[in-house]
């Protein structure tokens, strides 16, 4: 009797008391709202701003442009390079992020192992993720040309007939815009699972060597699993990346030849600023943000599945 | 991670190691041999001489400390907002910022073209700070947020009943306390200002105001495509980004891995 007069009290003392002391405290709006005018007002100004180009026919200049309502949406559901550069994303998605996890995963587990030269190692794999694409195209056009060093290279190591025009032709353009992709991000992989296997417990590790595991096996059955929160995180970081390509095949290929490395933001960009097709520039644009939220979204709740699991 | 004890083992390690780090090594050796073909060091002389070469390194300082500055102080204020303070619909604001995560600054151009046109701030450091401080608040949030939410509750009571309002409580615990996580925020900052490309090719348009990555652009025309001058101008701006990550090595490491780690 006297325990649940007393557990009553604190119960009600606890209600009463909670509203109390939120209300005694000032509103935490004023903190927030320079990153929401900044972040979320310029942005969704911008969209909406957009949504309403989407709907226009216009060149971008004229002062009375067309309404053509949903017609730039149907246009672009027909138009070829549209689903070309869809299909560039999807596998420069695909092969770009198996690759650099593999290689990001290798490298850490090589880091780790107490070789030579490690602190060099790192610095050189971790160097093209500070460089600026912008800087480093022109240095990729020249290695990838005819004459340029790659097909050079390939010479001296008695491969001389594999040498060929590598991003003057379609079929080997787009591997060389991910080729080059890769090259520039496999430090950050590295860098993330190499902090990530720090933190494995090596007991663990350890507790597996005594009952016979190999190495290979040690890193299949103990070290991958345990990094499966990264690599997730990784999985969303290049989704977004993919759709948001620009740099590297706008001014390593220009999107070409003959829209071979067309990529979503660089079709969006020959037809807003080039070609002035503003409107269809800007239906392209919320198309690629509702793909890019779409994909963030699924990745987010296949990625919780997973890790609960 | 891997045991290895034989001397051919390690050998082989050490083998495979080399192998991988070549091809990442190999861009970096063609730039620099690239700009020494021709005319040799001259290349480098004729860069150099060339006026306003430091205007893009300016430039682009400029532009880096201003975004930097906005994204630390905002970020800052609403970390500490969406981690310790009472805000109604706190969660709906967030994902609201969360969103902008996903956004391609490409979507931005046309709205921002007519915009900063029609306000007359088209052709200024702010129509490239802006944007590139608006792309960037979002990640700084969510990370500083976390790291604020890691924070004990009890210290920021305790300053509260000493007397602190909530703002001694940001500049005596908050400041101090995020310094490892600001520092990871300010790389990626950097990073993301410095190598931008889109924002400068787009809204600046006088060559005085220019930044670093329209550098090699710049050259084609001033040397009229010749390759090896293109090149050279091409070390000459990696060489700071190089320098900036040697010093700063163990910070851009851990400002990179510390959105991954929880």
């Amino acid at each position: 009797m006297t325990v649940s007069t007393s557990e009553r009290l604190t119960r009600a003392v606890g209600s009463t008391s909670r509203p109390r002391g939120r209300r005694l405290q000032a509103s935490g709006l004023p903190w927030i709202l320079p990153a929401l005018v900044l972040g979320v007002g310029l942005i969704y100004y911008c969209i909406g701003y957009t949504v309403y180009i989407s709907g226009l026919n216009w060149d971008g200049a004229s002062p009375d442009p067309l309404s053509v309502g949903f017609k730039n949406y149907l246009n672009i559901s027909h138009d070829p390079v549209f689903w070309k550069a869809v299909w560039h994303t999807a596998i420069f998605f695909v092969v770009t992020f198996v690759v650099q996890t593999a290689l990001g995963v290798i490298f850490a587990v090589i880091m780790h192992s107490r070789i030579k030269l490690a602190m060099l190692y790192k610095v050189i794999i971790f160097v093209p993720v500070v460089l600026a694409p912008a800087i480093m195209a022109p240095v990729f056009r020249q290695i990838f040309a005819a004459n340029g060093q790659f097909n050079s290279v390939l010479s001296h190591l008695g491969l001389g007939f594999l040498a060929q025009p590598w991003i003057g032709q379609e079929s080997t353009s787009l591997p060389v815009i991910m080729a080059i992709t890769i090259w520039q991000w496999t430090g950050l992989t590295f860098v993330l699972y190499y902090a990530a296997m720090s933190q494995i417990d090596q007991t663990y590790i350890e507790a597996a060597r005594i009952d016979g595991a190999g190495n290979l096996r040690v890193l299949w059955s103990i070290i991958w699993p345990n990094l499966r929160g990264t690599t997730v995180s990784l999985g969303i970081l290049s989704a977004i990346g993919a759709l948001k390509t620009f740099d590297v095949p706008w001014l390593v290929t220009i999107a070409g030849p003959n829209n071979s490395t067309q990529f979503l933001g660089t079709y969006i960009y020959q037809m807003t600023i080039q070609l002035a097709h503003v409107g269809y520039g800007a239906a392209l644009s919320i198309i690629l943000l509702v793909v890019a939220l779409v994909m963030a979204i699924i990745l987010q709740v296949v990625g919780r599945e997973k890790a609960d699991r | 991670m891997f045991e290895v004890r034989r001397w051919w083992a390690k050998g082989l390690l050490q083998l495979i190691a080399t192998l991988l780090v070549l091809p990442y090594l190999f861009p970096l050796i063609a730039m620099v041999q690239g700009s020494l073909a021709g005319d040799g060091w001259a290349n480098y002389r004729d860069v150099l001489q060339v006026p306003g070469f430091f205007r893009f390194f300016l430039n682009s300082a400029l532009i880096a400390a201003g975004v930097i500055v906005l994204v630390y102080v905002v970020t800052m204020l609403a970390a500490y907002g969406f981690a310790k303070l009472h805000i109604r619909f706190r969660e709906v604001y967030f994902w609201m910022l969360l969103a902008c995560l996903t956004l391609p600054e490409v979507v931005l151009l046309t709205p921002l073209f007519t915009t900063t046109q029609a306000v007359g701030l088209f052709n200024t450091y702010w129509a490239v700070i802006l944007p590139l401080a608006a792309l960037q608040v979002p990640f700084a949030v969510l990370l500083t947020r976390n790291f604020i939410h890691g924070l004990p509750d009890e210290m920021f009571e305790a300053a509260r009943v000493d007397g602190a309002n909530s703002f001694r409580g940001f500049i005596h615990l908050v400041i101090p306390l995020t310094r490892p996580i600001a520092a990871a925020v300010l790389i990626f900052t950097l990073i993301g200002a410095w190598n931008d490309y889109l924002m400068p090719l787009v809204f600046l348009q006088s060559q005085d105001m220019q930044t670093i990555t329209l550098v090699p652009q710049f050259f084609v025309g001033e040397f009229s495509n010749d390759q090896t001058k293109i090149l050279a101008s091409a070390v000459l701006t990696a060489i700071p980004e190089i320098v900036a990550y040697l010093c700063l090595q163990g910070l851009f490491e851990r400002g990179l891995s510390a959105g991954a780690i929880k």
